[in-house]
Parts: structure tokens; sequence; C-alpha cells
């Protein structure tokens, strides 16, 4: 993983010597969030009602649910213990339905295991995976990751039955930076011990931010009588009370930096933690990157001015004319190409050799013979073991 | 001893010696024969495990890595197995004059361009065409036949240019006594052609040129210098508007209107009279799937009547308004009617600079996404006709060529085969940094394994940016980067290459004690006792001899 950074030095170096102007000058142009609770059972609602909680604040600043890989391991709205069928709330005034009648899952029940979540970040999908389930960002994308579920020293539980590790989590992203498939990452995570899972990241451009430190728990705001549960966790409850009460719109202009300084041990009762160090730019460009930078869909339009509409009609007419030469044009082609077929033939049998260029399958098949020759040997070599041992001797 | 124990269950035991210390018994002794099978068990034991178990173990458990040409992939990565040139030839007809003197023209010309150009990976090559005068050309011109403009120089009153609209063609006239003579070394023609030309490839170059330095892994050498900013401003904002390439786009086609009405909409005809042939021409690139969709009662994200341009970016109700469809593995390109009578309010100092008068306008355009058209109607109006959509059309079908990233100056044809030219130059870095990063992934990450497909995607792509770096510039180099560009995805987000990396020693520990704990300890203790046993017969052979020595 160091052999990656030393190898990438020098091009970042040139990037950064010879072409500062256009670095700089490029900002994002889509925003996507992926939203992950790791733990099922009924006891565990809060971490669906944070998760939610979230899915609602990106929405409501205008994320569109194809921007948005939600992943949800159980299904607590329909839980039989659930006094409030078909709803989830995150708090006890039970205000606002988090469920609602317009929410997209993309990963739900026994979906949601460490190799999907890391299927989807590195998109090492098959051609079956829709695209709707798949984060299809580039090199203009900012994505906001949001796990939670429990977790322990460098890990997070997954479904009562695996986990994924900080290094894993870390070389995921790696594969993105290395493909570049972001912009820049908020990455926030709300579990026990929750800093030490992005202390493994190595990858350039990510704000990193975890509720707890090594050997601290994180703990939950306050239960609901009715619904039985706690249901929300207290980092998640003022991280939302902060994007509920200060970022109203797309256009707020409060800071990332605001955000992390409105973090309080009083309140959260755990050292929520931040990390800056992998930031272009350290702290100072982190925080003072917009929280619609992350949270909001932040789209730069371009207004027409008043049109000039006989240049489009000319353009229009003009494809015209050209589409019919072309079309005449091919049809003139076709018939040549009728004449000489043969020709033609010839020269797709070469296109597809040439496709075919390297044969990679010889060594294998030496491996694979000499494979098979040393299991015959072998057995032949104890039945003859055996057999010797077998004879009587005198 | 021997003599007391073969009747051990009868003989009262007598002799102390035969006794442990704790008064216990002790076994016969073994046999010869029953020593040897021992050591022979043992050892067949240990022989299974190492000859056959090992092995197994190893095979079962290495990841599989083919072999990747690193450094092969490495050098596309960094620019050094390309140098992409963009060799462009412009044929020159000028029937009008002697051959010699179209040829001492056409040197003059590309000396002239020659001085102009400060970007050696685009240049222009002039060549005079063949047609109608069969000379030493000709050879030239039939190797390669695809010449990206055609020069036509008609005699005339003045010297003026005009770029052909149908076809990829610069009409030139010029006075008949600016023709050079043969010993003249510089021309106000060949001059004049040459800033023709070079103005009609500007912008060309100029995209080019900044797709290989934003691209910082080529070389410095090779880069343009001199890039003013506002130009490379406006080819950010350009990189920043174009989808990235797919050889295919879904385009979808939305009416969206607050109250029931209207309820249906002539969008076919329209589409089919308005934006079909564009997408026709465009048919050598991309194509396009089109799907469409009504939606009543939608209510926008914003309710001003007026709406500013903070609002715009909230006004497309991404909450609640279906649109991203899906269908297929194309990527979409969204373009909405929304049937309201709001209006865009503008900055009135940016408005005042283009044209003062109108402070309004109809639609607005989000990058990589689509466009929006606010469609005024009467209230009871049930069905759009498509006559009514000729203006939302028209504004999409601009859009749609700035989406792709077409550029804006120029003829349409030559506009069509820049793009083609800027797409293959992006295909061909995209697929060559692709390979940089995948070979730097397998060094980083030793543990991951790549399956044989990987290795053969990437002799594909390689085989094929061979190509297309070869012929860059014909249109055959989109194609060939295309396919590259593909393989090199495929390898990259090869499915297999995938799975937790990371196994902390205890998670190995945990897998492992219970199935060598139980199998192991035995083997061992085994063999440590054998050797022990082995060890003491050899001191005690030892012994006897020294003893039968002495004696």
């Amino acid at each position: 993983m160091k052999l990656s950074s030393i190898l990438r030095l020098p091009a970042v170096l040139a990037a950064v010597l010879l072409a500062p102007a256009t670095l700089v000058a490029a900002e994002h142009t889509s925003n996507w969030a992926v939203l992950v609770s790791t733990s099922r059972f009924w006891f565990n609602y809060r971490h669906l009602a944070n998760v939610l909680s979230i899915y609602r604040t990106v929405k409501r600043l205008g994320i569109p649910d194809s921007q948005i890989i939600l992943m949800l391991p159980d299904d607590m709205a329909c839980n039989p213990r659930n006094a409030f069928p078909g709803t989830v709330y995150s708090n006890a005034d039970r205000a606002v339905d988090l469920y609602g009648d317009n929410i997209e899952v993309d990963y739900r029940g026994y979906e949601v295991t460490v190799e999907n979540f890391i299927r989807l970040l590195t998109d090492r999908v098959g051609d079956e995976m829709p695209r709707s389930k798949r984060l299809l960002t580039d090199d203009r994308s900012n994505i906001l990751v949001y796990m939670t579920g429990h977790g322990g020293n460098e890990f997070l539980k997954f479904q009562d039955a695996e986990e994924i590790g900080a290094y894993d989590l870390a070389d995921a992203f790696e594969q993105m930076w290395e493909k570049k498939r972001y912009h820049e990452i908020l990455f926030m995570i709300d579990t026990c011990q929750a800093n030490t899972m992005y202390s493994k990241l190595y990858s350039p451009n990510i704000i990193a931010t975890g509720s707890s430190e090594l050997d601290q728990s994180s703990y939950s705001h306050h239960a609901d009588n009715d619904v039985g549960v706690a249901v929300i966790d207290r980092y998640t409850y003022y991280n939302l009370e902060f994007l509920e009460t200060q970022v109203r719109d797309i256009n707020s202009k409060k800071t990332v930096g605001d955000l992390f300084d409105s973090y309080d041990y009083e309140k959260i009762h755990s050292h929520a933690g931040v990390r800056y160090d992998l930031f272009r730019g350290g702290a100072e460009a982190a925080r003072s990157r917009l929280i619609t930078d992350f949270f909001g869909n932040v789209q730069n339009v371009e207004v027409d001015g008043s049109k000039n509409t006989t240049l489009e009609e000319d353009l229009l007419s003009l494809s015209r004319t050209i589409a019919a030469l072309r079309n005449h044009a091919d049809e003139e082609e076709a018939a040549a190409l009728k004449a000489n077929e043969t020709a033609a033939k010839a020269t797709t049998d070469g296109r597809q050799k040439m496709q075919f260029a390297k044969p990679l399958t010889d060594d294998n098949w030496w491996t694979k013979k000499l494979f098979g020759a040393t299991a015959v040997a072998g057995c032949a070599l104890l039945w003859g073991l055996g057999s010797y041992l077998e004879s009587p001797r005198a | 001893m021997a003599e007391t124990t073969t009747t051990d269950s009868v003989v009262i035991p007598e002799p102390v010696t035969t006794y442990d210390d704790g008064g216990r018994k002790q076994p016969p002794p073994e046999k010869a024969a029953d020593v040897r099978r021992r050591t022979l068990v043992i050892v067949s034991f240990w022989l299974i495990v190492l000859c056959l178990g090992l092995p197994i173990w190893w095979q079962t458990t290495t990841i599989y890595r083919a072999k990747l040409p690193l450094d092969e992939m490495l050098d596309w990565a960094d620019g050094r197995a390309c140098r992409p040139v963009f060799p462009l030839r412009i044929s020159v007809e000028a029937n009008d004059l002697q051959h010699q003197e179209a040829q001492n023209l056409v040197r003059l010309t590309q000396h002239a361009l020659d001085d102009l150009n400060d970007f050696a990976g685009h240049h222009l090559r002039l060549q005079l065409a063949s047609s109608g005068r069969p000379s030493e050309t000709t050879a030239e011109t039939d190797e390669d036949d695809t010449s990206a403009l055609t020069i036509r120089l008609v005699q005339g009153d003045s010297t003026a240019s005009a770029l052909h609209p149908h076809s990829p063609v610069l009409d030139i006239t010029y006075p008949p006594n600016s023709i050079p003579t043969q010993t003249s070394s510089s021309s106000a023609l060949a001059s004049y052609i040459a800033t023709q030309l070079r103005s009609t490839f500007a912008e060309e170059q100029a995209i080019i040129s900044y797709l290989l330095s934003t691209t910082s892994s080529f070389p410095a050498e090779q880069r343009p210098q001199g890039l003013t900013p506002e130009a490379a401003d406006a080819l950010a904002k350009r990189t920043t508007r174009s989808l990235r390439y797919s050889p295919t786009y879904h385009l979808t086609f939305s009416l969206f209107t607050g109250g029931h009405l209207p309820s249906s909409w002539d969008i076919e005809a329209a589409v089919a009279e308005f934006m079909k042939p564009v997408l026709d021409i465009l048919t050598p690139i991309h194509n396009f799937t089109i799907d469409t969709q009504i939606q009543l009662y939608a209510t926008p994200g914003v309710q001003s009547q007026v709406l500013n341009k903070e609002d715009l970016s909230s006004f497309v109700n991404a909450a609640e308004w279906p649109l991203s469809p899906s269908i297929g593995g194309a990527p979409t390109v969204n373009f909405i009617v929304y049937i309201g009578n709001q209006t865009i309010g503008l900055p009135t100092a940016e408005q005042a600079g283009s044209d003062g008068a109108t402070a309004t306008s109809q639609s607005w355009l989000v990058p990589q996404w689509g466009t929006v058209y606010l469609l005024p109607l009467p209230e009871d109006k049930a069905h759009v006709s498509a006559s009514t959509l000729k203006q939302p059309l028209l504004t999409f079908t601009s859009h749609l060529l700035s989406l792709l990233g077409t550029p804006q100056s120029g003829s349409l044809p030559l506009r069509l085969s820049t793009l083609s030219r800027i797409r293959s130059a992006d295909l061909l870095l995209r697929a060559s940094s692709t390979l940089g990063s995948l070979a730097r992934l397998s060094l980083a990450l030793p543990s991951i394994s790549i399956p044989s497909s990987v290795a053969d995607g990437v002799s594909k792509t390689m085989s094929h940016l061979r190509l297309a770096c070869d012929t860059l510039g014909t249109p055959g180099a989109l194609y060939h980067a295309r396919v590259a560009e593909e393989e090199a995805e495929r390898a990259f987000f090869e499915k297999s290459m995938v799975g937790q990396l990371y196994f902390p020693d205890e998670h190995k520990i945990a897998v492992y004690l219970p199935l060598l704990g139980p199998v192991g300890v035995p083997l061992v203790m085994g063999l440590l006792n054998e050797l022990k046993a082995w060890r003491k017969r050899r001191r005690e052979a030892v012994d006897n001899g020294k003893a039968k020595k002495e004696t």
C-alpha cells in the first residue's frame, strides 16, 4: 500500500508543479451518498433510525434517490414488535415518520454484507447489477459515506455475522482513488470506538469523522417508551440537530468546520474525532468546505440567454442534409462493399485474430499436466509402499 | 528381564528392578519388528503430510495472480508508450492553378502553418489533392485518403474564405495576382490560408491540449504552453459540462405539470421532426435510446414566480420526480419540459452585456445531467402539439450537443469530426490511466487475486491502444480507443477481484488451530518419541560396541 503512494508521488508532484491552475479550478459536478446501517435485530432499531435520518437530510438537500445508496440490513418498520407498524421514528415525539411512502432501499436484509459493500465502493459488480444499485461516480463526484452499527477497535460488525476491518475500508477507498472514482469524500461513522475505523485510511481528499475514540462507547440519545427501544444515537442526533437548524436549504453557507465545531463532549458523551490530514490543503481547506458540498446536490446550472432560434433551425436543416448525404454515401459504400466482399472478409478475419493476440493459457496447460502426473505418480508410490509393507518378510 | 515379563499375569513379581518407583509394573519390551513397524507408520504419516498435504494446502490457499505486463502498463499510463499526435491531413484543391504554382503555394502555406503552431501534438499537414492531376502525390493520398478538411481554391476578386456548411470544405477565393512566384519566400495568400486554417482548428487544438495537460501523467514537453487563463476557464467549463463518453446514451423526455392538464403531448412526432436529424448524424459516435413520460401534479422544488439562479439548482424536485429510470446500462440524459409560467430572472449586469432588453429566459442546462425548459401554456389546454414543442426540442438539441462535448465553433461537419477526435483522445487517455491504476493496484495489494481474464483484457487493451495511437486523427481511432477503454474497464472492474484482503493474525489462528491442533500434536509427539528412541538405541549400540571392544 505504501508502494502505491510512492509510485504516485512523481505524478502528483508533476501535477502540482505544472498544472496548479487546472487542479484548483476543478470542481465537483455530482453528489452521492452511501448510507449504511450494519446491524439487524429489533434492539438495534436506533441504527436504522440513524441512517434513515441522514437519508432524509440528504434527500431534503436535493440528492436524488438514484444517487443515494441506502443499505438497511433489517426491516424495523415491518417488525412484529413495532407498535407503530410501517413507520420508523428517530425521536420520541414521533413527529416525522422516517420510513414514509417515498423511500428507495438499495440493499436490504441479507444483501448487506461486507463483500457487497466493498463491491459497491469499488464497483466490481456483474452485468446483472442494475444501475440504481451501483455507485457510478467519477473524478468530479463528492461522496458522503455514513456508517453506523456495532464496532470495535478497527472493525465494524456487519449483521452479527462478519466484520469489515479498517484496512479493508482503507484499501477500498484507495482503489476508488486509483480509479478516479471520487473528488472528495466525507466519511462519517457512528459506532463504538469509531475513530479507529478511519485511522488506517491513506487515500487523499478524505475528511473523516467519528463518534468516539478507542475504548470509548458511542451512546444512544434517548428511548421511546412506546417503541420500547432507544431510537437514535447521540452523535447522529447532534449532527442532525445542526443540519436541521443551521442548514435549512441548499444555499446554506455553513461549512464542515462549523459542523465539527458543534461537537461537544457534554452532549455526545464521547470524544468525536476528525481527521483532516488526508485532505489536499489540510485542515484549513477541509474545514472551509460547505456542508452542502457533501450533504446537498450542487448543480452549477447554466442559464440560456434569450434564444437565437435561427441558429438552431439552421443546425437542424443542416443535419438533415448531412444525414441524407451520408445515407447516400453509405448506400454507395454498401454497393461497393458487396463487390469485393471477399476482401472485407479477409480484413475482419485479421481483426478477430488480433483480438486473441496473446494466448495466455500455455503455462497453465503445462502446470495442469505436471499436476496430473504428480498425482498419478504419488498414487503409484503409495500403492508400491503399501504393497512393500504388506509383503511378508522373513 | 525379558523372561519374567512374558508370563506377567501369573508370576508374582519379585525383583525390584522390574518395577517403577511408583511400584507400577513395566510393559513387556517391544519386539524389534513392532518397533520397526511403528517407525514406518510414523514415517508414512509424515510423508503423506509433507508430500501430499502440504502441496495441497499450498495449492488451495495461494491466490492466483496472473502475470501482468506491469512495465508496459505503466508506460502507457505515464505517456511513454504513446505520443498522442494528431496529424490532420488537409487536401488542397486548386484546379485553376498550374501544378507547379499550386505546389509552391502549398509549401509556403505549410511553412506559415508550422511557424504559427506551438503545440507539437496537433499539426496540420497540407497536401495537394490528386484529383484531375495524377502526379507524385497520388501514392501518398491513396494510402490514407481521409483528409480532415479540403481547401478549395477558386479564383475571384478578393481574398475571402468561407466554410462550406454541408461538408468539411473551406472555400477560399483569391485575386489572380496573389499567387506567389516560384522564387518568393513568403506570400500574403499563403499566410492568409494558414491563419484561416489555424482559426478553424483553434478550438480543437485548445481542447486536445487541455485534455493532455489535465492528464498529469504526460511529460511536460508534450504540453502546450501559453494557454490563457480565460481559455483554460472556458475549457474547464466544457469539461465540467460534458458527459463521460459512453457508446449509448438514454434520452428521457419528461413532461411535468403542476395540475391535471395537459395530459398528452405529441413528443414522438416532435422528436422525429426536431431532434432525429441531429441524432442521425451523431450515430457514428453515439447511439441513443429514448423514452418519454408525463407526470401530473408535480410540484417543483421552488415555488416562487420569478426564479433566480440559486433557485434553479433546486427547481428539479429530485425527491419526488421519477427521473432516473435506469433502463438498460446506458447513462441517462434528462430533458424536462415543465408547464408553468415561471420566469427566470437573470442578474441584470450579466444580461445588460449580452442583449439588454430581455431579462428572462426559458431554459437552463444542468452540467452532465440535462436540460429544463419552462413552457407557459393556457391552463385549459389538454394536449401539447408538436409545433408547441419545437422551441423546447431545438433547445434540447443544442444542449445535447454541448452535453456531448461538441465544440462550439466551425461548421457542423467539422464540429462532428472534431468531436470524434476529441473523444478518441479522451478514451485513449482514460484507458491508459486505467491500465496504470491496475498496475499500481496489483503492486500495492499483494493479496488481491488476478484472474487470467484480467491479463487477457490487459493485452487486448494494449493492442487496441497501440492501434488507436497509430491511427489517431482518423475515424478508426475512435473504434480502437473505444474497444481499448471497454476492455480496460472490464479488466479493472473484474468481478472476482474482490474479497476481504486483510485478515488479522488472530483470525488465522482461529481458523487453523481447531484443525491442526488435534492432528498436529500426535504427529509431532510421535516423531519426537521416535527420534528419542532412535537416539537411545544408537547410544546403546555404541555402548555395546565399546563394551565388546573392552572385553
